[in-house]
């Protein structure tokens, strides 16, 4: 009893201790702190695949540049709009269209503003490896693909071919264009995207045959030469993502290609910081994007140093950015 | 009870062996031949019939969360609100304090400071690894994600033991309640937190404040289950003793339970630590900072620093499992006799480790150390090690490939594939009768009835066949890891050696984040469903591991001595007096075993395993609440339909050795 009583005095006078020298620590941290620029500090939310990284950086080393303080935040897809909705996110420059998060929160309450496209066309397709292509012409087009479904055999596929899905957090359709267009494929589904590339970066090292949901831009596609099997025209009212249910004969057409958005948080738009007009002329090309997708996610170079070495070969761009 | 009650149950397992478990087992087969028959006649012919399906469920939730969106972001939000703001400031408030209080006393500062306090109030031991551990940040390069992922987790778990461990010594000495809340923990444990992720953000905004709270509705549950189980471990007749010479309540509690059960109260506080690091990762997509969002953007453009960041988990999860172990060894109050000698030197102790901090803190801001370490790490290093070892795994060329991948597409082609269109394409009332009445023969009717309610309401759902799909896989992986978590738990308390060899593994096991092993290893066996199951397996053993060697080392000494009088060799003292007197830990650990496996279950959706967890994963995702939701509940109802099938055997067991 008595040592515990002892520990616990010694607790105390550590606890008291420790407050005081956080005080003091605290005082002088707070003397000493100044705010960095008139645009202060801006929060951009990097997603998890490449391009969004490359797009992060790009933007913070431009922003750095005209003296803004850049805090990168790291959230989810949808939580990163109730983020923007509490102002504790200013922006996404790249959304790939999240049509009810545009309702709630853009149309409905007004706590987030679309900033246009950043540039880059974002196309979801089939593809299958070139060397596969070479060998059988036929497949360029799904009505080549038609018969010859089981040279796409797995373990998991029994008779039939294998489609490798898509992650499925992805708008995807296959499943219901496949059986609209009555192709003999079973569906497989493998996961999120690391876990698909996996998979088929796997198949196509040892030159065999796949089929797989897919998309560009997407820094794997310069090392794994990938191309797009043509799917049937599009037709007015063709729907992509499968969420909304139906006949999968509304299905039956090639995926669009979308103009990927920047969104902003209202408050930030609000806000007449220079670093939103900066952010709101951001924009460039698919190739761009690779570019710094590659440096930073192929040849793991760090993404401010892969931004920097970008902005420096592209000083012209940026320029246009900057207003100048 | 009868686990605590000397002889009886020993003299029961003594007793002749039982024919009708012969019958049973027969029983059992017949109604599997049964369905077997039935699934080759009508393969696929009935699934779920959509009049019995009640599908409006997941809309009204979707309503829900935008009706709960809309109330929360207008100008003037409703005083509801305003409470969840508050408690939201209040965490996102404690824990930047702690990070900033890390950053204020710089680096070199922070490490002191932790490993003073492990060496002033635990051993020697200890403080070298808090020591070892921060200098491991450093030289991974990520001391900024370090410090921000350690003052996340000290708080959620510091906050975790405040709760749960009042309630869990509650639940120990209340049966009622211990019932009234073992549903609830069950289903914060298998209701998958991506299920939850966006009311949480509408809630509590994102940031710390959110990341802490979804980290503790998965923490606390352990920390109630093993502080009550402590409870009620302690010898009844001791309790009985206490009172017959007149202690009250709190005197029992304080003086007899809380000190007896303290080896469970010890694991309780490791589990609750383990539980609280393996959510690092979920807490990052909702804005806690650190290690999680390393691991998250790792997997998809730098596996290497996913793999480092996820040991920096790990590191940190074993420092501070063993340095509060130590701490509460050493402030024990029963293992040590405090003279005034010793009180003396005990104030000395606090006042130089109050110096040191205090004096490497000025030194520090004297030759400009900053808050993070800043200076040469081994990061590189370390990155194009682990690189290397990936690029091996990952090249189809490889020799473990040759060997990996035929193993990986026999078991899908004859064993996990087959089984799962067995599940998923027997007409549903066949599926649906046989498993009620194996719940029957195996556990009796309350069991029974609750299985044949769980399994309608999956099907009521519309979840039918993804949550047969999804039944398969866990009751192959359950089966794994309740075998493997059974053998090695045993062994591990039969022998120190296989402890000490296991506990490490088990420590990487639960808190290495499953996507960071299971990515790789996909590479090995490109096939979808065994992934899963074996990041099923890797996580749910160790649980079960803990829980049945602590149980089995707990058995009181003078039973094993009077066993052992009797010339019963080690093998039976184990079979016959042990593991018997083991049951409640035993069952426990099965529980958790199951409850492992399915909170799993979404990271198989991640890695191909289709079924319920890729609904889930779509469900935060693609802002599909609702179906995440139903698809939760689904694999809610799976779980208690397989715990109560477990463990109502249990219960009919002891009501025969009663």
């Amino acid at each position: 009893m008595t040592k515990r009583h002892g520990a616990r005095r010694g607790l105390w006078a550590a606890a008291v201790l420790a407050l005081a020298a956080v005080a003091a620590l605290a005082v002088v941290g707070v003397a000493g702190a100044h705010r960095a620029a008139s645009c202060g500090t801006v929060s951009v939310n990097e997603q998890a695949w490449a391009g969004s990284t490359a797009n992060t950086y790009v933007a913070k080393n431009v922003l750095e540049s005209m003296g803004c303080k850049v805090n990168i935040t790291k959230i989810a897809e949808i939580p990163v709009y109730q983020a923007m909705a509490d102002g504790k996110v200013d922006a996404v420059l790249e959304d790939w269209q999240h049509v009810e998060q545009y309702k709630q929160y853009i149309a409905k309450q007004h706590t987030a503003v679309l900033g246009g496209s950043n540039g880059v066309n974002g196309h979801i397709g089939w593809y299958i490896p070139d060397y596969l292509m070479k060998q059988y012409p036929q497949f360029k087009t799904w009505k080549g693909l038609k018969g010859k479904e089981s040279i796409f055999k797995s373990p998991e596929s029994g008779s039939q071919g294998m489609f490798l899905g898509g992650d499925p957090s992805y708008v995807q359709k296959d499943q219901q264009l496949i059986e609209a267009l009555g192709m003999n494929l079973k569906f497989v589904s493998v996961g999120a995207e690391p876990a698909q590339v996996a998979r088929w970066t796997q198949l196509v090292k040892q030159k065999k045959p796949v089929l797989l949901y897919w998309y560009t831009p997407q820094y794997l596609n310069v090392a794994y030469h990938l191309v797009e099997v043509t799917l049937p025209p599009r037709f007015k009212g063709c729907k992509d993502d499968a969420k909304a249910g139906g006949d999968p004969k509304q299905y039956a057409c090639a995926y669009d290609t979308y103009p990927l958005n920047k969104v902003f948080s209202a408050k930030f738009a609000k806000s007449g910081s220079p670093a939103y007009a900066v952010l709101k002329r951001f924009s460039w090309s698919n190739d761009d994007q690779n570019t710094v997708a590659k440096y930073i996610a192929g040849d793991h170079l760090n993404p401010d140093k892969a931004a920097k070495k970008w902005i420096a070969a592209n000083q012209a761009k940026v320029n246009a950015w900057l207003g100048k | 009870m009868a686990a605590t009650t000397d002889y009886a149950p020993a003299a029961a397992a003594f007793a002749a062996p039982r024919p009708w478990w012969r019958g049973k087992i027969g029983l059992v087969v017949a109604i599997v031949l049964v369905i077997v028959v039935s699934y080759l006649g009508w393969k696929g012919e009935f699934p779920w019939p959509s009049e019995l399906t009640w599908g409006a469920l997941s809309g009204y939730l979707d309503s829900f969360q935008s009706w709960l969106s809309s109330k929360r972001n207008v100008a003037n939000p409703s005083f509801f609100f305003t409470i969840f703001n508050g408690l939201a400031t209040f965490l996102d408030n404690l824990v930047s304090w702690l990070t900033s209080f890390f950053f204020k006393l710089t680096w070199v500062g922070t490490t002191v400071l932790g490993t003073v306090v492990a060496l002033r109030f635990g051993s020697r031991r200890a403080a070298l690894g808090v020591l070892a551990a921060f200098l491991s940040f450093a030289l991974m390069g990520l001391w900024l994600e370090s410090v921000q992922t350690f003052a996340l987790m000290v708080s959620a778990v510091a906050l975790s033991l405040a709760i749960g461990m009042p309630l869990g010594v509650l639940a120990g000495r209340s049966d009622r309640f211990l019932r009234s809340i073992t549903p609830v923990l069950d289903a914060m444990q298998i209701v998958p937190a991506f299920a939850y992720l966006m009311p949480i953000v509408i809630l509590f905004s994102v940031g710390p404040g959110a990341a802490v709270v979804t980290t503790m509705i998965y923490a606390i549950p352990p920390a109630i289950r093993i502080t009550a189980l402590g409870i009620r471990g302690v010898a009844a007749n001791t309790v009985e003793a206490a009172e017959a010479m007149g202690s009250t309540r709190s005197q029992v509690l304080l003086k007899v339970q809380l000190p007896l059960a303290r080896r469970m109260l010890l694991l309780a506080v490791n589990q609750t630590i383990l539980f609280a690091l393996s959510m690092v990762v979920i807490a990052g997509l909702i804005g806690g900072p650190g290690l999680g969002e390393v691991v998250t953007s790792g997997i998809y453009s730098n596996a290497a620093l996913a793999i480092l960041a996820g040991f920096a988990i790990v590191i940190m999860a074993i420092a501070l499992d063993r340095a509060t172990e130590s701490m509460a060894e050493h402030t024990d109050p029963s293992h040590r006799h405090v003279t005034e000698a010793v009180r003396r030197r005990l104030h000395l102790e606090t006042l130089a480790a109050v110096a040191a901090v205090g004096l490497s803190v000025g030194l520090a801001y004297a030759f400009g150390a900053g808050a993070v370490y800043s200076g040469k790490t081994a990061q590189d290093w370390l990155l194009a090690h682990i690189q290397s070892v990936l690029d091996y795994i990952q090249d189809p060329a490889a020799a473990a490939f040759s060997i990996s991948s035929p193993i990986g597409n026999f078991m899908v082609q004859y064993g996990l594939e087959p089984l799962n269109s067995y599940f998923a394409s027997t007409p549903w009332f066949v599926m649906l009768l046989g498993l009620t009445a194996i719940a029957y023969v195996v556990s009796g009717r309350r069991p029974a009835i609750t299985t044949f309610l769980m399994l309608v309401s999956i099907g009521v759902m519309g979840q039918w066949e993804p949550a047969m799909s999804t039944a398969s896989q866990v009751l192959v992986a359950t089966g794994l890891a309740v075998a493997l978590g059974f053998i090695l738990g045993v062994w591990a308390a039969e022998s120190r050696t296989v402890e000490r060899i296991l506990r490490p593994i088990n420590d990487v096991l639960q808190t290495l984040p499953q996507l960071v092993y299971i990515i790789p290893f996909i590479y090995l066996m490109p096939v979808s469903i065994v992934p899963g199951i074996i990041a099923a397996v890797l996580y749910a053993t160790p649980v079960v591991i803990r829980l049945v060697s602590a149980g089995v080392r707990d058995v009181e000494p003078n039973t094993v001595e009077a066993a052992r009088s009797f010339g019963a060799t080690r093998l039976q003292v184990l079979a016959k007096v042990k593991i018997p007197l083991a049951r409640d830990s035993i069952m426990l650990g099965v529980n958790q075993g199951i409850i492992m496996v399915l909170a799993v279950v979404v990271i198989g959706g991640l890695v191909g395993s289709g079924g319920l967890g890729y609904e889930v994963a779509q469900g935060l995702q693609r802002n599909e609440f609702g179906l995440g939701v139903v698809a939760s509940l689904a694999i809610l109802a799976l779980g208690i339909a397989l715990d109560r099938v477990t463990q109502g055997n249990r219960r009919a067991r002891q009501e025969i050795d009663v």
